[in-house]
């Protein structure tokens, strides 16, 4: 069969298989193993590559994998069992006739690696490896990322990736980070290491566009699956949290592919075409935010999902429920009094309010030193100077934003907003 | 939860007594026991003897070693298990499937631990 044809399956295979595969071989080889099993992984790709590009693909290219791996690892246990250190606790029985094939049977069941995925989430986002690598090491061993996928996604280098995922396992190693799922009074502030990770890996994809659109999409994909797993998983226990951030960012996912018109730039909620949102991630989003109020908890991912949710049942910008969506943002700034979120809050404001409301609001903050430097905060202050036709500080505020601006599609907006100011 | 170790002994060699076809069974039944425990959590390990086994013994102040050929019995091998209680741990050794195959006791030890 023709190569590239091969190439292409076993690289979708990779995509969706090796997550489960690399989580399942960290349970036999212990967590101080992980770069065996990506190892592993690695090498049962390429033998599925050169095999079937003879012998032509299995019927079942994915069962077919994970034998291959199988075996290899129970190679490897077998013959390297005195070179080798196992913090596993399992592996002693693929060492005995008796227990080898129903261990083998037992450890690559469906249930099991569901099972190991989860352990794999919290071995990766561990509090004592640096969000960076988090971040890193969760692409790389659950998500099949290559490193350079990774440093696309990340805009930055190969060789500062490859950095983090070298920290992250050197970690795991000397802190003797085990693989499994917390129980007890430590699940909570684990679980809440584990989503805050899962949401910055979904922001990379989400927030504004730089780079390859379709791997940022993907990233956002790949973090509400991790999340589903959480999600349907027995070993936790409260839910709550974990249903209002998959709510969020199926409602934010939804609005993904409006943000950029078909020429790359970037649109705002106001410009964009809504007929673009999708449904069913839009209902999907709505189904899970419903779940997360069964109890009374109020997370900002509850606030934030549910902002979205005015968004997103808004049939256009205008008739937003901005009043609603205020009072949602007062309670958020409570929680979290970051630069983003005051912006956001000045800027439904001059929706309820008109836009001289919000640039009092605006000179409360501004002196803020994260603010001074944040090019959001002077597009923002310029736009609210447009609608009010102060063009002379309109256009200083879009300029000083153009100059601070560290992404060229954004640049490239606003200084669109800077030369409406100047052709009036 | 107690930890039990269950020796096997079993009157002469399963391999040698059992046709091609029973062996297969053999194993099949054994998989899936050793299955069903793995599942339950409450195997920890089981492992099968290899041949050529002795005694060592002192015999008036003179250390003696030998053959273990003492019956015909031969102790095929041993799981180490948890259970609740002593009861627990005989019904999961009276569950093995061994003993359709060949003429098998089972010993039921409970280990003491710290």
């Amino acid at each position: 069969m023709q190569e590239s044809k091969v190439k292409q399956i076993v690289d979708n295979l990779f995509r969706h298989d090796s997550g489960r595969l690399v989580s399942v071989l960290t349970r036999i080889f212990g967590p101080d193993n992980l770069e065996l099993a990506e190892d592993v992984v690695q090498d049962s790709l390429v033998e599925a590559l050169n095999q079937w590009t003879y012998k032509g693909i299995p019927d079942n290219p994915s069962g077919w994998l994970f034998m291959v791996a199988k075996n290899k690892a129970l190679n490897i246990v077998n013959r390297e069992k005195y070179k080798r250190k196992y913090l596993s606790d399992v592996v002693h029985f693929l060492d005995s006739e008796w227990t080898a094939e129903p261990a083998l049977n037992h450890i690559f069941s469906e249930q099991q690696i569901i099972d190991d995925q989860l352990r794999m989430m919290f071995t990766c986002c561990h509090p004592s490896i640096s969000s960076d690598s988090q971040v890193a090491l969760t692409l790389k061993t659950l998500c099949g990322f290559s490193i350079l996928e990774i440093a696309k996604a990340f805009l930055t280098t190969e060789e500062n990736i490859n950095k983090r995922l070298v920290r992250a396992r050197q970690k795991i190693r000397e802190d003797k980070i085990s693989f499994d799922v917390p129980e007890g009074n430590d699940l909570e502030p684990r679980l809440t290491a584990v989503l805050e990770t899962i949401y910055l890996l979904f922001n990379e994809g989400y927030s504004a566009s730089g780079g390859n659109e379709l791997i940022r999409f993907e990233l956002c994909e790949e973090a509400i699956r991790l999340t589903e797993i959480i999600a349907s998983h027995e070993a936790i226990k409260n839910k709550s949290n974990v249903y209002a951030m998959l709510a969020l960012m199926y409602l934010n996912a939804s609005r993904f592919k409006s943000r950029t018109s078909d020429r790359g730039d970037i649109l705002t909620l106001a410009e964009q075409d809504r007929s673009k949102w999708d449904l069913s991630l839009m209902q999907k989003g709505f189904y899970y935010l419903e779940k997360s109020t069964a109890d009374k908890t109020l997370s900002i991912y509850h606030i934030l999902a549910t902002i979205s949710a005015y968004h997103c049942s808004a049939r256009n910008f205008e008739t937003t429920d901005w009043k609603s969506i205020l009072s949602l943002y007062d309670k958020l700034a409570i929680i979290d009094d970051s630069p983003l979120v005051l912006l956001n809050r000045a800027i439904v404001l001059s929706k309820v309010n008109g836009p001289l409301s919000a640039l009092k609001e605006l000179k409360k903050i501004e002196e803020n030193p994260a603010l001074e430097s944040y090019h959001l905060f002077h597009s923002t202050r310029g736009e609210f100077y447009l609608q009010l036709n102060d063009l002379k500080l309109a256009s200083e505020n879009f300029e000083k934003a153009i100059a601070l601006s560290p992404l060229q599609a954004e640049k490239d907006h606003l200084k669109r907003k800077l030369d409406l100011c100047l052709k009036k | 939860m107690k930890d039990f170790l269950l020796l096997i002994r079993t009157e002469g060699d399963v391999w040698t007594s059992l046709s091609p076809k029973e062996l297969q069974e053999h194993i099949e039944h054994g998989t899936a026991y050793i299955g069903k425990l793995m599942k339950e959590g409450k195997l920890k390990s089981a492992a099968p003897l290899d041949k050529g086994s002795r005694i060592v013994s002192d015999d008036g102040g003179v250390m003696k070693e030998g053959p273990f050929n003492e019956t015909k019995e031969v102790i095929a091998g041993y799981f180490h298990i948890v259970a609740k209680d002593l009861q627990e741990a005989v019904d999961i050794a009276k569950a093995n499937p061994i003993f359709r195959d060949i003429r098998t006791r089972i010993e039921v030890h409970m280990m003491k631990r710290v």
